[in-house]
């Protein structure tokens, strides 16, 4: 089974970067010839030509909910996505549009996708740092990685 | 060879993600399908996924030039980072081939779905989606369109040039206003100067992008964009065109002529040579570059201090450019779709949303909040100033 894990988001804006803080802490400690680790800072219809020649995905970003708390992890699934199928950009489509389009287009894609989302503080400040309560999390989530790389 | 890629990726995935769902579903049609899964619902699996390999392999091209499509570590001081093998020439000439029938195919679905339809030829040719304004453009020698070499040139609501300059000289004819209300600064015409957000020859207000590019151009540099490029300003009337939703005709034209120019580079014996890069010794002082960006003129000027570290950098992007403009486009749409009596509908929130999507632009996308989706408020005033009503998609709660 090939599986990927992809860091997401801008390593020069804060917090922003704790998706691709966590992809670096686990390239070292990972199996290249079982796990493709790579970080990006892509979105949209770019995620169908990441994602396709892997069976499992595992994604790791940042994220910004209204009750949220820095720090918080959520594990999620393309599902939770759903209720974005809006433009969320009027650039590009959205996450949930790009792998609905895969599906329907047939689209070899990868059977399961696992989002953890980081809660953050900070995404708009230029820094090659996190926030402290967001960079304490980084070996939380390596951790819950792993985990969901030997099974849960 | 790898910007004009970048070209075709950049207009495949605007057109057929973001402009095509206006038209091949309607500019008021159900919002839960007027995406691009609606269009391909409509237009058939197959064309999706025609779409989606060619902008594909538009991606794969940068992505083996440049090590990564998106974010490529591939432009450097004195010039690229590595050699293009004749290999990977063989690959990008028949992907070339590919694109340049694709882009002939999306011309010949727009002109079935857009131009065959009198309502949707009315909406482009009609006056709520027409800004007469100043254009803005990079041109090569014989007055060609160019994405990266070449003079700035400005013409008028006429398409007279009125001027053209070096990259360089760029300070001399553009200065930006600021308005308390906005963080992003209202580019204008030094020569006319700020005369608020008004229409025409007296204002100062210019446009970039691709419809921006024709109008300033004398023509098209490869036969087939050319054609296509005669027929636009025939159908429309001549040149040059002020009509909005018209960029997004531009916007194909431009891809055939960038597939038409991939085509033609990727045969090039020169385009596998070692010679890739002459380092530079010379410490930097100063230095502008201007590019056509998908949506625009990108300007970027930089000056380093004597160990040629930057001190100061100065970027006007294509939506900067555009952003006067933007406001009235959007101002414009929602004035002439609100009628005193009549009910204002979802479908008018789309209406002015076309006048936004149409410059592309590319206001920081990177925030990451759910529910995601684009916030917008339509209120609406009677003449004594007093709200009648709020119209709002995707708003916080308050």
């Amino acid at each position: 089974m090939k599986t990927l894990v992809l860091g997401l988001g801008n390593p020069i804006l804060s917090d922003d970067g704790v998706g691709i803080r966590v992809a670096q802490e686990l390239k070292d400690s990972l199996d290249p010839a079982e796990v493709t680790v790579t970080e990006a800072g892509v979105a949209g219809l770019d995620f169908l030509d990441l994602l396709t020649p892997y069976d499992k995905a595992i994604i790791i970003d940042a994220i910004q909910t209204r009750e949220g708390k820095p720090g918080q992890v959520y594990r999620l699934k393309p599902e939770d996505f759903m209720a974005t199928q809006h433009a969320c950009s009027p650039h590009d489509v959205n996450f949930a549009t790009a792998l609905e389009l895969g599906r329907r287009l047939g689209i070899l894609l990868p059977q399961e996708i696992v989002v953890f989302a980081v809660e953050v503080e900070n995404v708009t400040t230029f820094n090659e740092r996190c926030t402290p309560k967001v960079a304490q999390t980084v070996p939380v989530v390596v951790d819950m990685v792993m985990r969901e790389l030997n099974g849960g | 060879m790898f910007y004009c890629a970048h070209m075709v990726h950049s207009h495949i995935a605007h057109f057929y993600a973001l402009a095509a769902p206006d038209f091949v579903l309607g500019p008021t049609s159900d919002p839960a399908e007027r995406n691009i899964l609606g269009v391909v619902a409509k237009v058939g699996l197959e064309i999706g996924g025609e779409v989606i390999k060619h902008r594909a392999y538009a991606q794969d091209i940068q992505n083996t030039i440049g090590g990564k499509a998106t974010h490529p570590v591939f432009g450097l001081p004195g010039g690229i980072s590595k050699p293009v093998t004749e290999e990977e020439r063989k690959g990008f000439e028949e992907k070339a081939r590919s694109e340049v029938e694709f882009a002939k195919f999306s011309l010949k679905l727009f002109n079935d779905v857009v131009l065959e339809n009198k309502d949707y030829l009315a909406l482009i040719t009609g006056d709520i989606y027409t800004m007469k304004s100043y254009y803005m453009g990079l041109v090569d020698s014989q007055n060609r369109i160019n994405f990266y070499d070449g003079d700035v040139r400005v013409v008028d609501e006429d398409g007279k040039e009125i001027v053209r300059f070096s990259p360089a000289e760029y300070l001399d004819y553009i200065a930006e206003h600021t308005e308390p209300w906005s963080y992003l600064k209202f580019p204008f015409l030094k020569k006319t100067g700020w005369k608020g957000f008004i229409e025409g020859r007296e204002s100062g207000i210019y446009r970039v992008s691709p419809l921006a590019r024709l109008n300033v151009a004398d023509g098209m540099a490869t036969p087939l964009a050319q054609a296509e490029y005669e027929k636009m300003y025939q159908t429309l009337g001549g040149k040059p065109v002020h009509a909005t939703l018209a960029f997004h005709w531009a916007r194909l034209i431009e891809l055939l002529y960038a597939a038409e120019r991939l085509l033609d580079l990727s045969q090039d014996k020169e385009i596998t040579s070692p010679e890739v890069r002459t380092i530079p010794t010379a410490t930097p002082d100063e230095g502008v570059g201007i590019v056509e960006a998908p949506r625009g003129t990108l300007i970027h000027h930089y000056q380093t201090d004597n160990n040629g570290i930057v001190q100061k950098a100065n970027l006007i992007v294509a939506t900067c450019h555009n952003y006067p403009a933007m406001n009235m486009s959007i101002k414009k749409v929602a004035q002439a779709a609100i009628k005193k009596g009549e009910e204002v509908s979802e479908g008018l929130l789309n209406m002015v949303e076309m006048a936004f999507r149409a410059y592309d632009p590319c206001f920081g996308c990177a925030t990451h909040t759910l529910p995601g989706q684009m916030p917008m408020e339509v209120t609406i005033y009677d003449s004594q100033g007093e709200v009648v009503r709020r119209l709002s998609q995707n708003l916080p709660d308050r």
